[in-house]
């Protein structure tokens, strides 16, 4: 269950995943062709446990939902778990789970993610299951309209449910607006409603295709039997009729905002505090790495210091960078009892003053780099890890040494590239945008103070607020 | 639990704690002799105080991974007290007679580590996650919290507020956590696997400077933990540190045993929780088995029959043959002492509760009376000894999996021969384990009832 609603509701998706890097593990050799048709196959021999893991990128994504369809990228993966090739919907889902294995697909932002590891006796029904859901999904239309009405229903079901996990949603919809990165992956209750079934065919028809795929797998298998296992299944697959949609930049927008999300009898406020940030492709990552580190980015950040261990406000308080093709989301979140909402979020914002002011210092800069580097080797540990790297790699255009060059590249910061990081990514006090998620009677007159203020019903069937003339 | 990754709606009931233990079995390791099927490489020890440990060499990566499960957890409370194994396991990260409150963290990310640590009804998990060069200092800190942990008052209620916190949001806040803490308090009416582990409200705020020293002194000592480390190490060295660090830490009596068993259920028992919602839950739940009962095994592949995967009984009649539900899910504990087999599920807005729960019924006593088919069978053996598989692709998965055997089935080698055991169970076990459990009588049945002046209109 917890799987696939985190699916539904994942705004970040492959596009913002953030890998971990280092120097000390190195990526391990792979096997990269490219067939005629476009498809990208990647293998890696891994034969630790006799399992293979695949992770295959459609490019694509939630970027290209029409205007008030938000959720139709998602929509499409769940449906082609729902029947393809000679198998219906039952058939897929028991060939999948009597194997012992898994394989779904989930829309990201940028591209739809297909997960799974099977038994590596099973490699045959692995590449067969594989190609179907890409080739030949059956896309019936009781399926659609039954996923339609789950998916909606389970958008219900996590705004009763803890409210932290869609704080996110509403705060990319209201700093990036009609922007692509504002809508929904997941689509809200009222876009999925207006989704048709002709919108899943035609997604099928134009979007989707041989040259915007990407499949790496990884474990333990033979590279020339797999390669030719895969080569045999995707090699006749036709193109896709259309190019993926194209995302312009936005800028940092104005601060001074804040959107109050009501749920009436909450007991705490949620609150995301941020704006735009920066892109996948932002040149001094290893400082960025670094100064989030430090600033919200482990248990002992400045930010869990403050508002965790030094106060008791809250449970937990972190700072996100979501990095896609164009700039992402910078952004403080944490939660706090209702009564002492001003004070938790003051706090926050003393913090973030503190590291724009302060920088930091040499201490601190070598615990977070022994800290990058110390977890780093845990990201590439096993067949699964190693085949999502790898397709990510090469979603993104990015050699291998963005990995194996990472460790030297975390070594060398210093404080001058770090102040510097600092000053350009992490917005100032006015630049900030508020999202507030809780009992807005009670705090509505209090978070004035912050900006001019939205409110929005957690139940109504949206993450924004209408534009008038709707 | 010390941290919590926001986003699963599952680990709300964590805090029951009992799918936190990986659902790991074995199957025969490949190379192997037939009947030894232990890796020659793994190699346990106990000091004299009664500390175990069981080191497992693993050079894959030049990491370690080190779990302390300590034999205390919400078991061992009384109401007054509900919540404190918890608490206690947040206040290990406090301070000692030689570190102050903080200095256990920020040494060990300076060193490049990172840890958690979770509280179950059964046990507190302490796991540190390093680069080997941070061995030293791994041992040192975990040595100096377990001979001279301190307490500051100040720390003592600023990490109430922290706990307080965390139970708004896995239980206040969420109305999955809320069902499932009234459920579990529903269905045991004596024994203290009724109370939350995160603690109920009152107590989270009253306990005191008292109770966490004598928790300390019962629960805290060698003999009452079993250490596992998983890595780039080798048995000699974990030894040596071993001797170093942790040998002169003073044994102390056994804690005393928990008496109380839960009396037979005599009939259906049912709780309504009433809450702003849009969306109804139903939860049941069935006094089932200890981890080391002979029937648990049975039961677990049921489960993987009934609820794992969307082929799984359960999903595919109630969730896309009939709709009565968007989600089903199900787990059983398995703890020191006879648990729960429990379900829950998510029904759509404006869903019938009590025709879901007949269905979910009817379908549980179809499996006591006809059992399951051949391929059902033979799907729930894949799907552990896979599940099996990808605990032993990490090397956290494996320390996780050694320890939770060693400590609720006996040993740690029981881990490598279970497969046998997958293999000799047949349709007339699962049967047999079904018609005991899954009895009207022997169940515990919870709602959640949307708020009707809340009742949330669709506005198009």
């Amino acid at each position: 269950m917890s799987a696939k609603l985190a699916c539904l509701l994942a705004l970040v998706g492959l596009a913002f995943s953030s890998p971990l890097f280092a120097q000390d593990v190195n990526l391990p050799d792979a096997t990269q062709v490219e067939l005629p048709n476009g498809t990208v196959l990647i293998l890696v021999e891994k034969h630790d446990v006799p399992m293979i893991g695949v992770q295959a990128i459609l490019r694509g994504g939630a970027t290209a939902d029409p205007a008030g369809k938000g959720g139709l990228a998602s929509l499409y993966a769940a449906l082609i778990e729902k029947g393809a090739g000679k198998r219906d919907a039952a058939e897929f889902s028991a060939a999948i789970d009597s194997a012992g294995a898994t394989l779904s697909a989930s829309a990201g932002m940028e591209g739809i993610t297909i997960r799974g590891d099977f038994l590596s006796r099973d490699a045959g029904l692995m590449v067969e299951l594989l190609a179907d859901m890409l080739q030949r999904p059956t896309l019936d239309k009781d399926e659609f309209e039954k996923l339609r009405e789950r998916s909606i229903n389970f958008l219900r079901a996590a705004k009763d449910a803890d409210p932290g996990d869609l704080l996110p949603t509403y705060a990319a919809a209201f700093v990036f607006g009609e922007h692509p990165y504002g809508n929904p992956v997941s689509g809200s209750e009222s876009s999925l409603e207006a989704l048709e079934h002709a919108d899943l065919q035609d997604y099928f028809a134009n979007q989707v295709g041989a040259d915007r795929l990407i499949i790496a797998v990884a474990g333990d298998f033979e590279t020339a039997a797999m390669q030719t296992r895969l080569r045999d299944a995707f090699a006749d697959w036709r193109r896709a009729v259309e190019q993926p949609a194209t995302v312009a930049a936005l800028p940092r927008q104005p601060g001074g905002r804040v959107l109050l999300v009501d749920k009436p009898g909450a007991t705490q406020t949620y609150f995301w505090i941020g704006n735009v940030g920066v892109a996948r492709d932002f040149p001094r990552r290893a400082d960025l790495d670094i100064a989030n580190t430090v600033f919200g980015g482990r248990f002992t950040s400045m930010l869990n210091t403050a508002l965790r261990v030094e106060s008791g406000l809250t449970y937990g308080a972190r700072s996100t960078l979501l990095r896609p093709s164009q700039p992402g989301s910078v952004a403080i979140s944490s939660f706090t009892r209702t009564d002492a909402t001003v004070e938790a979020i003051d706090m926050a914002l003393g913090v973030l003053g503190q590291l724009r002011d302060e920088g930091i210092g040499d201490e601190m800069r070598t615990s977070a780099q022994n800290y990058v580097l110390g977890q780093f080797p845990t990201s590439l540990e096993t067949a699964s890890q190693l085949a999502a790297q790898f397709a990510l790699l090469d979603n993104y255009g990015l050699g291998t040494d963005y990995i194996d060059g990472y460790g030297s590249a975390i070594r060398a910061v210093s404080e001058e590239s770090l102040n510097a990081v600092i000053d350009e990514v992490y917005p100032s006090g006015d630049e900030l945008i508020f999202v507030l998620l809780g009992d807005a009677g009670t705090i509505r007159d209090e978070v004035k103070k912050y900006g001019s203020v939205t409110e929005l019903s957690i139940t109504e069937p949206r993450f924004r607020v209408l534009p008038k003339e709707e | 639990m010390k941290t919590l990754a926001l986003g699963s709606l599952l680990l709300v009931l964590a805090t029951g704690a009992d799918h936190l233990l990986p659902a790991v079995h074995a199957a025969e390791l490949p190379q192997e002799p037939a009947g030894n099927n232990v890796p020659a490489e793994i190699e346990s020890f106990t000091l004299e105080n009664g500390l175990k440990i069981i080191v497992w060499p693993d050079h894959d990566i030049p990491n370690v991974v080190m779990y302390n499960f300590v034999r205390a957890g919400g078991r061992n409370e009384y109401p007054g007290i509900t919540g404190l194994s918890h608490f206690f396991e947040h206040m290990m990260f406090n301070g000692t007679e030689k570190r102050a409150p903080g200095e256990f963290d920020r040494v060990m990310e300076a060193a490049g580590g990172s840890n958690n640590a979770y509280t179950s009804n059964d046990v507190t998990v302490y796991q540190d996650w390093f680069p080997r060069s941070a061995l030293d200092t791994i041992f040192d800190l975990e040595s100096d919290r377990l001979a001279n942990l301190a307490f500051v008052p100040e720390v003592v209620e600023s990490e109430r507020g922290v706990v307080f916190s965390e139970r708004r949001s896995r239980v206040d806040n969420d109305n999955s956590g809320k069902l499932y803490e009234q459920v579990v308090a529903t269905a045991f009416v004596a024994h203290p696997y009724q109370f939350p582990v995160i603690g109920w409200p009152s107590d989270i705020e009253a306990w005191t400077m008292e109770d966490l020293q004598s928790y300390f002194q019962t629960y805290y000592a060698p003999n009452n933990c079993t250490m596992v480390f998983v890595g780039d190490v080798t048995p000699d060295e974990i030894r040596a540190f071993a001797d170093e660090y942790l040998a002169d830490i003073p044994a102390q009596s056994p804690p005393a045993a928990v008496r109380t068993v839960e009396p037979e259920q005599l009939g259906t028992r049912r709780v309504t929780v009433q809450a702003i919602a849009q969306t109804p839950q139903l939860h049941l739940a069935f006094h089932a088995g200890a981890a080391s009962d002979e029937e648990t095994l049975p039961l677990e592949m049921l489960l993987k029959i009934l609820v794992d995967g969307e082929s799984s009984r359960l999903h595919r009649t109630m969730v896309e043959d009939e709709q009565l539900a968007i989600s089903v899910g199900g787990f059983q504990s398995e703890g020191f002492d006879p648990g729960l087999a429990y379900f829950y599920l998510i029904l759509p807005q404006g869903g019938d509760a009590s025709v879901a729960e007949a269905r979910l019924l009817e379908l549980l006593a179809d499996v006591a009376e006809h059992g399951v088919s051949d391929a059902e069978l033979s799907k729930a053996r894949n799907i552990m000894l896979a599940d099996f598989w990808r605990g032993m692709a990490t090397i956290d998965g494996k320390a996780a999996a050694l320890g939770n055997f060693e400590v609720f089935h006996g040993s740690y080698e029981k881990l490598f021969s279970l497969s046998e055991q997958i293999e000799s169970i047949g349709n007339e076990r699962l049967r047999a384990v079904a018609a005991s459990v899954f009895r009207p009588a022997n169940a515990t049945v919870g709602l959640l009832e949307p708020l009707a002046d809340n009742a949330m209109g669709e506005e198009q």
